[in-house]
Parts: C-alpha cells; sequence; structure tokens
C-alpha cells in the first residue's frame, strides 16, 4: 500500500511537473511569437489556386451546421462594445456598405493542413477607428452564436490589416457551413481561432480565454 | 592503463539529452501529423507521399492529444535545439569536429567498408575513432537536424517567417521536407543503435562512464553486424581491473 502510495504520489508529482514546464514553455513561445509579429508580414497564398467550397473544411461547435434564426432573434446584427468610447451596432447592410477589402489568403488549421479563399470584408482596424477603443483594451474577444463559442486575441493580432470581419468568400455571400453571416478571418491565427457566427466584438482589458484555448489549445495560436 | 577516455562528458551528456528530447519530438511530432497525415492543400493532390490518410500507429507517437502533443513539441524543440548547440560548440571548441568532417579517401574507406560488412574482404579496414560509415552517419546528423529546425520555424510561422517558408517552397513542401528530414534522422538512429547492438556493444559503456577499451573495437574483432560479438581476447586479465 505504502508503495503503491508513494509511486502514485510520484507519478502526480511528475505530471504535475510536466505541466507546468509545458504552460512555462506556452507562456515562452507567445512572448517569441510577440516578438516576431509585425504588421507587415503579410500572408501571400502561392499561385492562383482557391480551393474548391466543397473541400473546404467547415467546423462548428453545435451538433448541426448553426443558423440565425432571424424569425425568432430578429435580423442578424453584430455588435462592437467594451472598452470602446462609442459602442456600436451594425446589421449586415451596415457592415457591407463599410470600406471594404478582398484577400486571396491560406487558412492555417491546428491540424496540419491548409486551404485557400478569397474573402471579402471589413478590416477590423476599420471597425476599431469607428469605435475608437480605449488604450487599455488590449484584448479582443470574438463571440459567436455558435453554443456560445469564442475566442480572444492580443489586440495587435485583431489589427493586422488581414484580419477581417468577413461576409463574402470566394465572390458569393458567406454561407452558413463556414460562418455566415459574419465572421473573423485571419491568416495571422490558426483556424481555431477565427470565430465563426460572429455576434459580438467586445475589446477587453485582459484576455478571456476560448473554447479551444480552454481545452488545451494553445491561446495565442499565431502563425 | 587498458582503456582510453572515448567520449568527453559534454559529448556523453549531450548525446543522452538527445535521446529523451529526440524520442518526444518524433513521437509527439507524429502525433501532430496524425491530425492531417497527408501533405496536399485542400482541394489539391500531392505528388510525393503514397500512405497519404492513414495514420501513423499510435503506439508510436506522444501527447495523447493533438493540443498536448504540440505542447510537448514546442517546449522540447528548445531543449533539443540547446543540447545540439552546445554539442556542435563543444566539437568546435575541442576540435574534435575533425573526427566527423569529411576527408578525401572517406568515400574509398566507406565502399572498403560495404565490402567488408557484405564478406567480400576478410579484415576490417583501418579506422580511427570512427569508421567511414559512422563518419558518413554521424556527419549527416547534425545536418539533418539544421534542415528540421528550420522547415520547424517555417511550418510554425508560415506567416511572420514568411520568407523562410519560401524557401522550403512554401508551406505544404515545408512541412513535407520537415517530415521526410525527420525519417532520414529515425532511419540513421535505427541504424546507429542496432550497429552499436550487433557489431560493438562493448561500446555502450563508453557512452555512459566515457571509457573504452580499445582492444575490444570493431577493427580489432573483425566484426561485422552479428559476427564476432563474442568478447575479446584480455591477455593482460579484465580491463576494469
Amino acid at each position: 500500500m505504502r508503495r503503491r502510495e508513494f509511486l502514485s504520489a510520484t507519478t502526480l508529482a511528475l505530471l504535475a511537473g510536466c505541466d507546468r514546464t509545458l504552460s512555462f514553455a506556452e507562456h515562452a513561445n507567445e512572448k517569441v511569437e510577440r516578438g516576431l509579429f509585425r504588421h507587415t508580414s503579410m500572408d501571400v497564398a502561392r499561385g492562383r489556386f482557391v480551393t474548391p467550397l466543397p473541400a473546404y473544411p467547415s467546423y462548428f461547435i453545435a451538433d448541426t451546421v448553426p443558423m440565425w434564426d432571424a424569425a425568432k432573434r430578429g435580423p442578424w446584427t453584430l455588435e462592437i462594445s467594451g472598452m470602446v468610447a462609442k459602442p456600436l451596432t451594425l446589421n449586415l447592410s451596415q457592415l457591407a456598405a463599410l470600406p471594404s477589402v478582398t484577400q486571396r489568403v491560406n487558412h492555417y488549421c491546428v491540424e496540419g493542413w491548409t486551404a485557400v479563399a478569397s474573402w471579402t470584408g471589413v478590416r477590423l482596424s476599420a471597425l476599431a477607428a469607428l469605435v475608437q477603443p480605449r488604450p487599455e483594451a488590449q484584448y479582443v474577444d470574438f463571440q459567436s452564436f455558435d453554443d456560445g463559442y469564442h475566442e480572444s486575441w492580443d489586440l495587435p493580432s485583431a489589427m493586422h490589416p488581414q484580419t477581417l470581419v468577413a461576409y463574402g468568400m470566394d465572390g458569393h455571400w458567406l454561407g452558413a457551413p463556414h460562418g455566415g453571416p459574419a465572421r473573423v478571418f485571419s491568416p495571422v491565427k490558426l483556424g481555431y481561432k477565427n470565430t465563426k457566427y460572429l455576434t459580438k466584438i467586445v475589446f477587453l482589458p485582459e484576455r478571456n480565454g476560448g473554447y479551444w484555448s480552454d481545452q488545451g489549445y494553445e491561446w495565442y495560436g499565431g502563425v | 592503463m587498458t582503456t582510453v577516455l572515448r567520449h568527453h562528458w559534454v559529448v556523453r551528456v549531450t548525446h543522452w539529452v538527445a535521446v529523451v528530447a529526440i524520442t518526444i519530438m518524433v513521437g509527439s511530432g507524429l502525433r501532430i501529423f496524425n491530425a492531417y497525415p497527408a501533405f496536399a492543400r485542400r482541394g489539391q493532390s500531392f505528388c510525393c507521399y503514397p500512405f497519404a490518410g492513414k495514420p501513423i500507429p499510435n503506439w508510436l507517437t506522444f501527447g495523447g492529444w493533438l493540443g498536448g502533443a504540440r505542447h510537448w513539441h514546442f517546449a522540447m524543440m528548445w531543449l533539443l535545439a540547446l543540447d545540439g548547440l552546445v554539442y556542435l560548440g563543444f566539437l568546435y571548441l575541442h576540435g574534435e569536429w575533425r573526427d566527423l568532417a569529411p576527408r578525401k579517401g572517406d568515400l574509398r574507406d566507406a565502399v572498403a567498408m560495404v565490402r567488408f560488412y557484405l564478406f567480400v574482404t576478410k579484415h576490417h579496414p583501418r579506422q580511427g575513432k570512427h569508421n567511414a560509415l559512422q563518419k558518413l552517419a554521424y556527419f549527416t546528423m547534425p545536418w539533418l537536424g539544421v534542415v528540421l529546425v528550420l522547415t520547424g520555424l517555417a511550418i510554425w510561422k508560415p506567416v511572420e517567417l514568411g520568407w523562410l517558408t519560401s524557401v522550403f517552397g512554401g508551406y505544404v513542401w515545408a512541412r513535407y521536407w520537415h517530415f521526410v528530414a525527420m525519417s532520414l534522422l529515425v532511419a540513421l538512429v535505427v541504424g546507429h543503435v542496432f550497429m552499436v547492438f550487433t557489431v560493438d556493444p562493448y561500446s555502450i559503456p563508453s557512452m555512459i562512464t566515457g571509457r573504452y577499451d580499445e582492444r575490444c573495437s570493431p577493427e580489432a574483432r573483425d566484426a561485422r553486424p552479428l559476427y564476432h560479438l563474442a568478447p575479446c581476447a584480455r591477455e593482460d586479465g579484465p580491463a576494469d581491473a
């Protein structure tokens, strides 16, 4: 009995030690990644290839494709709030009326695959210019109507010129399988950080975890 | 003195740290690979990997799940890189790189070793610390390490270090070269371990204590894999007496 207790205590201590070492390494790596991060580093999708829509994976948390039920919830809107001077709520046509960009970029999945699409949307930095975040707001939480899915980001990544609130994919309105009516899309973060079915952008003074990061994937998830 | 100091303590320590670190890096890397055991961009095909879609057997992987394996991989990479730098720095400062650097005649000596292993010639060719095949293997390993570090950075940060990713032909190819370099390194390690146990098991203590009995060397025993494994004749008694 004593031996078994000793062994299990040792195993637990070792595991706890590993855990601490790994989370120390994750924090150290986040510092390295933040140090490497540049707003001038742009993703370039090689060639002219675009992944055909059926071959483009479509992940979501809910059991079925999340659909905005306008009959129940009224028209879809995007709320931009938190530590900002001028909170803002936009409907889809107001969002689409803002100056937009279209970019053909890679999607880097944590699993190791990449896909290419052409995304149309509004730069998050342009939306930030409208709501005017306060200087303490160093994090941004992207929330959705997909079973409470959300992911929070560091402000610099959110302000990267390739970080969009996208409502168009390959020249069409963004469909339900890929996060419609609007979603976050940026090549500077791994796919799981890019919130689909977006409803709220909240500027925060602290990080607020995220659906996948709370399950043990890296919170930073930078590319 | 019947034994010589064959491996400096720095070499011995970095060797065993590398054993642990490489094992964890390969195991966790294969677990990460299993999340998408293919190379093609979505919607495209890839020319050069015949086993696409077939995961690596679980018992060869480490880290349990994708997120766990990534944590191990991104932690252990620093230890292994540091370990490699200490080893290479020591080789440079201590002059031992000369035992591994290729020289004129190495090719001829390597052919002679192969001929001996294939029973074409009867006697083990003369050698220095390592035979020509060992030299080739031990010289190649650090270079594979360099390729692994660079391709690893290229697939870790394909946007922030996009120029590096481009050097390897883009993300898909960089990931492929990372996998190929790993496979070659594993092949060399497997070959190394096989040869240690079947040709010169007497060298195992030398990687722990550093001491090696030259009279037991494969050259002295005319040892091929699994041939002349029996202990060498020790005219003046046991070496460790």
